[in-house]
């Protein structure tokens, strides 16, 4: 085994774990600190190798319980706990939420320093960044583009009172819209849309589809996403739409196009999308 | 810390209580039984039921051996802890507001209330602190508070004293033997209830907590505020803890007041003051309605509180709590390690001389 070990590529592996059911001894090494190493080798359930490393240390924890509190541990239950087991019963006890109590001189000026600290939520959507990292974000294309990441100022003043909750109207403060929170912000299906170059397109005819509205709207440019309202049930449109240009020229174009045209029966309105309060 | 709920009433607290070696909580709540808990991980063990009204009040005999209970059903009854039965019943004209043993168990006070016609009285009563012992149906003292009812009340240091905490905001000092009124003094603002009264472990001082946003510091022999405790709604109890300098208070807008305030307006938050300094030094969240009663691990690892809810919290102690200092402390624990060390090094010399010698 071990020889073969030594001879082996990489490119092998694969081979050689399914050929070779055997597995390495467990392994047992001493540290220098006092903890212990278990190195274990098991087969998982595609039969590969799976191996263990575990870091033990053994803690004596030397506890000097008073005596009539170490009988009284061991007293029967009565009443209407008589027929629980031992342990507590999961109807009456329950395990709360994890509470941090540190006592503090300032608490409260640490409790507000807590809910302003820019630092603190930015390094809370840094850690968002980090869980959802992927390419289109478009804090990742600001990145890449070497513009200052938006983010933490406009989610900073939305995730502001920390623990209380706002409302998503209320979020980012007035007037502007906190990214970081709103559903379609970061992290959001669409991204962040680019509200300069979205029309918003009323008096829709009921009957009108995404796609015919996708060929009107391409002859002035690119169209990167129509949006069609309709309604769950009966799936028919309800009568408004948003168009998404990559230009916003091109968007300006189309507007100005498009405004009264004739669409099933109906007279398009057409303007530039406000931003989602 | 991760707080323990203990939902073992269906009704708000009225108190809580941990017992003298403080592994056990005791909680009795509006829903007429008594719940007694493991304090190190919330087991229920056991439930004492008989009382056919509202339990106001529940203490523990020093050794654990029995518990006493006040009900608005008009009665004191005494259980024995240990399996739940009911061993005498005391009726009184009007419910009992709060029942306390002193120091060794032998007696126990119990606060009546002022009811129809019934002046609040202050009654004491003879245990024999054994299971199996008849106990005797005599009072062994009545006081009659005839100005302003007492709602809260207790022993002093060697049973000296019976300390009373009154409706009008004043504390009056009761000589334990004869019951005569020493003195009375209003500490608190007048007219405003004293809500509860918990003592240091020697009780030569004690807590009380007002309605009037306040809890202020005592002492018993002559009934000299040493420290207040001012917070920003009503108070329905306060504690002191071992340990740790610091006190405890409990309360947040009544229960009548809170139906249109959030969890966050309402105050429904243990405050935890410095006992010395009178300062705040946090709170903690949790309930959600006001808290009816703070109880303190006579150990001094955990508190306990009973809320409206109808939830008792239990919370043990992180290292952070231990670790609080002020600065002050900080520098007066230096100084005396510092002198400690320098002692022992001064022996070691003294005791190597000695050997030359």
């Amino acid at each position: 085994m071990a020889s073969v070990e030594k001879k082996h590529d990489w490119a092998d592996d694969e081979d050689l774990d399914e050929t070779t059911q055997e597995l390495p001894p467990p392994q047992r090494i001493t540290n220098k600190d006092g903890s212990t190493t278990v190195i274990e080798y098991r087969l998982n359930d595609a039969g590969q190798k799976v191996k263990t490393t575990r870091r033990i240390r053994l803690i004596t924890h030397k506890e000097v319980v008073n005596p009539r509190v170490a009988e009284r541990k061991s007293w029967s239950k009565f009443g209407a706990s008589a027929k629980d087991s031992t342990g507590p019963a999961p109807d009456t006890t329950s395990v709360g939420e994890n509470i941090i109590f540190r006592p503090s001189t300032n608490w409260r000026k640490d409790a507000k320093a807590e809910e302003a600290d820019p630092n603190a939520v930015a390094m809370k959507d840094k850690l968002k960044d980090k869980q959802v990292k992927t390419p289109w974000r478009p804090s990742a294309r600001r990145e890449a583009a070497g513009l200052p990441d938006e983010t933490p100022a406009a989610g900073g003043a939305g995730a502001g009172k920390k623990g209380s909750y706002v409302p998503p109207a209320l979020r980012g403060g007035p007037g502007g819209a906190g990214a970081g929170e709103r559903m379609g912000g970061a992290g959001g299906k669409y991204g962040e849309r680019d509200d300069l170059a979205t029309l918003r397109v009323t008096n829709v005819s009921e009957m009108a589809e995404e796609n015919e509205l996708r060929e009107m709207f391409e002859r002035f440019g690119r169209v990167t996403r129509v949006f069609l309202a309709k309604d769950r049930d009966t799936g028919l449109a309800k009568g408004f739409a948003f168009i998404s240009f990559a230009d916003r020229e091109d968007a300006v174009k189309a507007c100005n196009k498009m405004d009264g045209w004739g669409f099933k029966h109906l007279i398009l309105r057409v303007e530039f999308a406000k931003k989602a309060a | 810390m991760r707080p323990i709920l203990l939902s073992g009433h269906e009704r708000a607290l009225t108190q809580v209580k941990y017992n003298a070696d403080g592994d056990l909580i005791f909680s009795v709540s509006k829903d007429q039984q008594i719940c007694v808990w493991y304090a190190h991980n919330g087991e229920r063990l056991g439930t004492y039921h008989g009382h056919v009204g509202a339990i106001w009040t529940v203490d523990v005999e020093p050794t654990s051996t029995l518990i006493a209970s006040g009900s608005a059903d008009n009665t004191i009854k005494l259980w024995d802890l240990k399996s739940g039965k009911c061993l005498k019943t005391w009726e009184f004209p009007t419910a009992v507001k709060r029942v306390e043993f002193n120091e060794d168990g032998t007696k126990l006070l119990g606060v009546t209330e002022k009811r129809m016609g019934h002046l609040g009285t202050i009654v004491v009563l003879d245990i024999k602190v054994d299971v199996d012992a008849e106990q005797s149906d005599e009072k062994a003292l009545t006081i009659v508070c005839d100005e302003s009812k007492a709602t809260v009340a207790g022993w002093s240091y060697l049973s000296k004293y019976i300390i009373a905490g009154h409706e009008d905001g004043s504390v009056s000092q009761y000589d334990a033997k004869t019951g005569d009124q020493l003195v009375n003094y209003n500490i608190h603002e007048l007219g405003q209830p004293i809500t509860d009264l918990q003592w240091a472990p020697d009780r030569s001082y004690f807590i009380t907590a007002s309605k009037d946003k306040t809890a202020k510091l005592v002492t018993a022999r002559d009934l000299e505020v040493l420290k207040t405790y001012t917070a920003d709604t009503p108070m329905n109890s306060a504690t002191i803890t071992v340990k740790k300098d610091f006190v405890i208070l409990g309360g947040g807008q009544a229960a009548m007041d809170v139906t249109r305030t959030s969890a966050r307006q309402g105050k429904f938050e243990a405050r935890f003051y410095h006992k010395i300094f009178e300062e705040e030094v946090g709170r903690v969240r949790g309930h959600f309605g006001p808290l009816n009663t703070v109880a303190a691990d006579p150990t001094g690892k955990s508190y306990c509180s009973g809320g409206e809810d109808g939830y008792v919290r239990v919370h043990h102690f992180d290292k952070g709590y231990f670790d609080f200092m002020y600065e002050v402390e900080r520098e007066r624990m230096n100084r005396l390690n510092q002198e400690e060390q320098q002692r022992q090094q001064k022996e070691a010399k003294e005791a190597a001389a000695q050997q030359k010698k």
